[in-house]
């Protein structure tokens, strides 16, 4: 992992008017990482976005890219940016090779036979025409020009938009192999199964707040689990209230089933210390649970 | 019928109509203030019916007649029609376009229901912008004390209405029957120019009169509504064409499979399908047109450059050719031509051969047409980007701002001087035809300083456009902004008082040192290209600084 961050906002603040679309966000996203960056629609993730590509002007605070100051040296930035807008829009009377040639016309040094892979790979259509292209096939168009220069930080806002669930997984592959290469992904979107299978980090923004920062594996650890035990004869209910993290307990002969999202090795301590455990079986931490409890927080206040 | 498609289209149009039809209404009312204190009785019985057709002057009239002959004959009807057409070919074929028709029809209507409904809001639109010209007319002449006797403005009124609907039928007719919106609106508006130069010129040569009766715009104008009222048989036959086209429209619109969201075709893309020419063709439209920004820019507004260029060619041509065919007794008359008629023509002096030049293609026609093609590009340089949503895009690229600006500069800077070349050459061969003496250094001085006063307004759309992002502002700023300066060239000089002014007009700066007789004005030309290099200059920091739409 590189020392220089991917990206870096420090007190990075957007007012339109008296809407405060972006609040006072620092965010730190590495070199080799995919970062999600979750929030419900209106919260805040285009406009940061935007900040950081110096699309629009922040109004207060400021964000660097590579190192680099987002609006002294937007330009060079762009070099090594990849980025993929959301809503995408296209010239819609050129084909996906135009824009493709166009746009590697503008930058410079694109690998044709790069392009040949990611086409394949997405199963992309070049030849039509973008404006008589489905959404999801015009996505992918989108997705090559922005995977197309081999950038060492790739910005997506929306990516997997409209695209089948094959490509979907194809392309979370692609993101995950750039992470591996020590390049930098930020994955804005608000679907969670994807960034759950993808990230290695989540930050999550409502109402122009960024009100959490966690890697995918501490909130896992967070997410409420069922726990189902089997034991070789009766047991109590109040045997396992006392143990932090458990919210919900039904027992039935020797089985009790646990709503739970503390640390396992003292559910288990507790479990073998007064019974004999014979199985034990838990669900996969719902993760969108998570996610669900932190937007519905801020309908809260 | 259905009334909330009829209400949605009406609303969707109605400001277009209220701001043409208001403008052509204040036009009016300067226009007339302007022509009351000159006494122009004794001239206006000396002009030839013929010139005055050209200017849709009625003969036989005065003050009075000379306003709305020029203004509403010709610059009301044009907008009236051009709107019209705009609504026409968009009712059907638009919606289909933009894959709203879908949408539409998923609720359970017929699409003739529908196409009812957009015929009955072209009607009523331009039923309204024609009752607010009948207003007008029927009001400034009490406010400014002008006679109004023997003008029938009840009848130039209906006549433009009627003329409207033809047009906007016939465009509704074409575009609906092949789902091709742009098809529907440049055929209708061919044919309305080609009517109007027809029904205007042919009536002057004798035996070609008859033929004016073959074009629409004949029946609009040839009875000259403005003096001799309506003319039930002229009214019936513009009725009876609007119906007709409307027919072709009710049947087509049933007829075929309907289009889904979609770009139109162009010869390119069929060249590109074949086979045979694909490998040709995606060297010519594919990688070349998108090698560098200013190429795609100019290539996204080929076909306005070719229209526009080809019109400016084909007039300088024909002209000349015009010229040597009007009789010299005609020449004679125009010599007493009054001020304030010269002043319509941008103070062209008709009798000798370069103010004819100037009279017909350098002081209205090509100054239009050019600044149609700069304007429209400036104005989308970089609004039309952001409006389209294709400026994010665009600016991942590693390339400033600035660096965007002097390319979209660029493209504009070479289709002005393409047409400004195209309007030389055609009038330089119209006059080698013709076998009319002209300098050829004047006539290429007239067109420079064209060139010059086109990129000027181009670069103020272009800076409105960085300014505030929104191309509709840019655009119809600069094209007020051009108008008010075409009339201060032309009508100013007609007041003492208002005479110093004129100078501060771009057209001045174009025409006021008569290039066409006088050649170069190096200090004009200039004043104008320092203008344009400033306007430019400015959109850099006006775009800087503000945040983009996306």
């Amino acid at each position: 992992m590189s020392e220089i961050p991917a990206i870096r906002t420090e007190k990075l603040t957007k007012h339109y008017g008296d809407v405060k679309a972006l609040i006072d966000l620092d965010l730190d996203v590495h070199m080799g990482e995919v970062f999600g960056f979750l929030g419900p629609n209106g919260a805040g993730k285009t406009t940061m976005i935007r900040s950081v590509l110096d699309l629009i002007h922040p109004t207060s605070g400021r964000a660097e890219i590579l190192g680099m100051d987002s609006h002294e040296d937007a330009v060079e930035i762009r070099e090594h940016v990849g980025y993929l807008p959301s809503d995408l829009s296209m010239y819609p009377s050129l084909t996906g090779l135009d824009m493709v040639t166009y746009f590697s016309n503008l930058r410079g040094g694109v690998d044709m036979g790069y392009v040949d892979e990611l086409v394949d790979r997405l199963q992309a259509d070049l030849t039509k025409k973008v404006g008589d292209l489905s959404s999801g096939n015009r996505q992918k168009v989108g997705l090559i020009l922005a995977f197309m220069n081999r950038p060492e930080v790739l910005i997506m806002d929306e990516p997997s938009a409209g695209l089948d669930p094959l490509i979907q997984r194809e392309f979370q592959k692609m993101l995950r192999e750039f992470a591996a290469e020590g390049r930098g992904v930020f994955l804005s979107s608000h679907t969670l199964s994807e960034v759950q299978r993808v990230a290695d980090r989540v930050g999550i923004i409502r109402l122009g707040h960024l009100v959490a920062v966690e890697s995918v594996d501490g909130l896992r650890t967070k997410a409420i689990r069922q726990v189902d035990l089997h034991f070789n004869g009766p047991v109590e209910a109040s045997t396992f209230e006392s143990v932090a993290g458990v919210r919900e307990i039904v027992v039935s002969n020797g089985r009790a089933t646990l709503s739970f999202d503390g640390q396992m090795d003292e559910l288990l301590r507790v479990a073998t210390s007064n019974y004999t455990l014979v199985d034990i079986s838990t669900q996969e931490a719902d993760l969108e649970e998570v996610f669900l409890e932190y937007y519905r927080e801020g309908r809260a206040t | 019928m259905l009334s909330n498609v009829f209400t949605k289209t009406i609303r969707d149009r109605a400001v277009a109509m209220l701001i043409g039809s208001v403008s052509i209404g204040v036009m009016l009312w300067w226009g007339m203030a302007v022509y009351r204190d000159i006494d122009i009785g004794f001239y206006y019985e000396n002009l030839p019916p013929a010139i005055l057709d050209l200017m849709g002057i009625p003969s036989g009239g005065d003050v009075a007649g000379i306003a709305v002959g020029a203004m509403y004959n010709l610059m009301g009807a044009f907008t009236l029609a051009g709107l019209a057409i705009s609504m026409g070919a968009y009712a059907i074929a638009g919606e289909e376009r933009d894959g709203t028709f879908g949408l539409l029809l998923g609720n359970p209507l017929s699409r003739r229901r529908v196409l009812l409904s957009k015929a009955a809001s072209l009607i009523s639109v331009t039923a309204v912008g024609a009752l607010i010209l009948w207003g007008f007319a029927l009001v400034v002449p009490g406010w400014l004390g002008v006679d109004m006797t023997g003008i029938d403005v009840t009848a130039v009124v209906v006549a433009m209405f009627l003329n409207a609907l033809v047009y906007g039928f016939l465009a509704l007719a074409l575009a609906t029957w092949t789902g091709n919106r742009s098809l529907g609106s440049g055929a209708a508006v061919a044919v309305m120019l080609i009517g109007y130069l027809g029904a205007s010129i042919l009536p002057i040569t004798e035996n070609l009169a008859d033929w004016a009766r073959i074009f629409p715009w004949y029946y609009f104008s040839g009875s000259n509504p403005v003096v001799n009222g309506i003319d039930w048989g002229h009214t019936a036959a513009l009725g009876g064409m609007s119906l007709a086209f409307f027919a072709v429209a009710f049947i087509g619109v049933a007829r075929r499979d309907l289009r889904q969201k979609s770009v139109d075709r162009t010869i390119f893309d069929l060249l590109r399908e074949n086979p045979r020419t694909k490998g040709l063709m995606d060297r010519i439209a594919g990688s070349a047109r998108v090698s560098r920004i200013s190429i795609k820019t100019a290539s996204e507004f080929q076909g306005l450059l070719v229209i526009t260029a080809g019109i400016m060619f084909i007039l300088g041509i024909s002209m000349p050719l015009f010229y040597s065919l009007i009789p010299e007794e005609f020449t004679q008359l125009v010599e007493s031509f009054p001020d304030a008629l010269v002043a319509m023509v941008g103070g062209a002096d008709m009798s000798t051969f370069e103010g004819f030049l100037q009279a017909e293609i350098y002081s209205i026609t090509a100054p239009v047409t050019l600044l149609v093609v700069t304007i429209v590009m400036g104005a989308r340089a970089l609004a039309g980007e952001e409006e389209r949503q294709t400026m994010d895009l665009l600016l991942s690229n590693p390339i400033t701002k600035t660096h965007l600006i002097t390319e979209k500069v660029f493209s504009m800077i070479a289709f002005a001087a393409a047409i400004g070349l195209a309007t030389f050459l055609g009038t330089w061969l119209g006059a080698i035809i013709a076998g009319q003496p002209v300098s050829v250094g004047n006539l290429a001085a007239a067109s420079v300083l064209l060139t010059l006063m086109g990129l000027v307004f181009g670069g103020l759309a272009l800076a409105l456009g960085a300014a505030f992002g929104k191309s509709r502002l840019a655009s119809g700023g600069t094209a007020g902004v051009a108008l008010l300066s075409y009339f201060m060239f032309s009508f100013f000089p007609l007041s003492e008082a208002f005479a110093p002014w004129a100078a501060l007009s771009p057209f001045d700066l174009y025409l006021g040192s008569d290039p066409l007789t006088g050649g170069m004005a190096w200090l004009d030309g200039a004043i104008l290209m320092a203008v344009f290099a400033a306007l430019v200059a400015l959109s850099v920091p006006l775009f800087q600084r503000r945040d983009l739409r996306g």
